[in-house]
């Protein structure tokens, strides 16, 4: 079924039908949150939240791009969690926890990712929440300027400033833990 | 202007310009180089298999909240009139009185004066039914908040089902 007829069904209440929009886009909402929170039971958590108040305002989706308007509730979702860690700050930022991915092609290239991944994992996490957002949209998850825009609710001159001192940001914080960059 | 000079998104006057600077700035060479350093190790972070299925099982049926909320609008209600009528009933606020003479007069027009009776010379007399009003609303009290506890628990119960 397409898309388009998967999100008139949902905004119907067809729960089967929204689970089929869930199927495909799970991996990259749960990859959102586990990037911008850096934890995994705490991704999860902010995924199914977000999936189920994306399923309950199904009937606030106006059109336009799904995507983007699923990956602004997840943000949404992550920035309640790190502002309750905020409150609670003893509860934030347990180890990161990856699991294997089942594309990666082999154990020695995934050792090494994964390792790569908890190296810029705790990185991302020293960026203010807008400027990682922006940088795991655009650099790890290759969506468009354009498409950030719609997630983050902004101009495209907002999502280039938030990447652009994200990224030198990151720059700095990295050359401080990791081996001096190529 | 490095960040989007990276990602081709400057006009292409603005592009010009960059690449002029960049010609005879080794510091700003040296910057570029080492931001596309942090966007090729970005681009090689693993996208990570979630270890379950976010499909969503069910969701609370939205009409059970309707019964649970009138319930208890309706026992809330119902309590406050008993409360009113309690109120009135003590300070006998829709109660009139009637002088005792009057009623004597009606009674026995041949008798003699009344006694002397100054300060107890009127009677009360409850213009509206308060002890049918009073018992009738605490039993529709009773009934309609053992009522809203019932549907309240049942709601409750759903709910824990769910998550289980």
């Amino acid at each position: 079924m397409e898309e388009g007829d998967l999100i008139l069904r949902s905004k119907e209440g067809d729960l089967d039908a929204f689970n089929q929009l869930v199927e495909k886009y799970q991996r990259q909402v749960y990859n959102l949150a586990l990037r911008m929170l850096s934890n995994a039971p705490a991704a999860e958590d902010a995924t199914q939240e977000a999936l189920l108040s994306a399923f309950k305002g199904m009937g606030k989706f106006r059109g336009g791009n799904f995507r983007a308007w699923l990956l602004r509730i997840v943000a949404n979702a992550c920035r309640d969690h790190l502002r309750s860690w905020r409150r609670r700050p003893a509860t934030s930022l347990d180890a990161l926890v990856l699991e294997p991915d089942r594309h990666a092609p082999s154990p020695e290239d995934y050792a090494l990712r994964r390792e790569l991944g908890e190296e810029i994992g705790k990185a991302l996490v020293a960026l203010p929440a807008d400027q990682r957002l922006a940088v795991i949209l655009y650099d790890i998850q290759g969506l468009s300027y354009e498409e950030i825009a719609q997630v983050m609710n902004s101009s495209l001159g907002t999502v280039k400033s938030r990447l652009s001192r994200g990224r030198a940001r990151l720059r700095q914080i990295m050359a401080q833990y990791m081996e001096p960059l190529p | 202007m490095l960040s989007p000079y990276i990602d081709c998104q400057l006009t292409s006057s603005e592009q010009g310009l960059v690449e002029a600077h960049l010609e005879r700035c080794d510091a700003c060479q040296r910057e570029l180089e080492a931001l596309r350093g942090v966007v090729n190790l970005l681009h090689r972070v693993p996208i990570v298999s979630p270890r379950r299925s976010f499909a969503l099982a069910e969701v609370v049926p939205k009409r059970r909240a309707a019964p649970v909320a009138l319930l208890s609008a309706a026992t809330g209600v119902a309590a406050s009139l008993l409360a009113f009528f309690f109120v009135s009933d003590a300070l006998n606020l829709f109660s009139s009185e009637v002088p005792v003479e009057e009623q004597l007069k009606e009674a026995t027009p041949l008798a003699g004066p009344p006694p002397d009776m100054a300060g107890a010379g009127y009677e009360v007399v409850e213009n509206w039914p308060f002890w049918q009003l009073e018992v009738s609303f605490s039993l529709l009290v009773v009934v309609l908040g053992a009522m809203t506890l019932i549907w309240w628990r049942r709601r409750k119960r759903g709910e824990k089902a769910l998550k289980s």
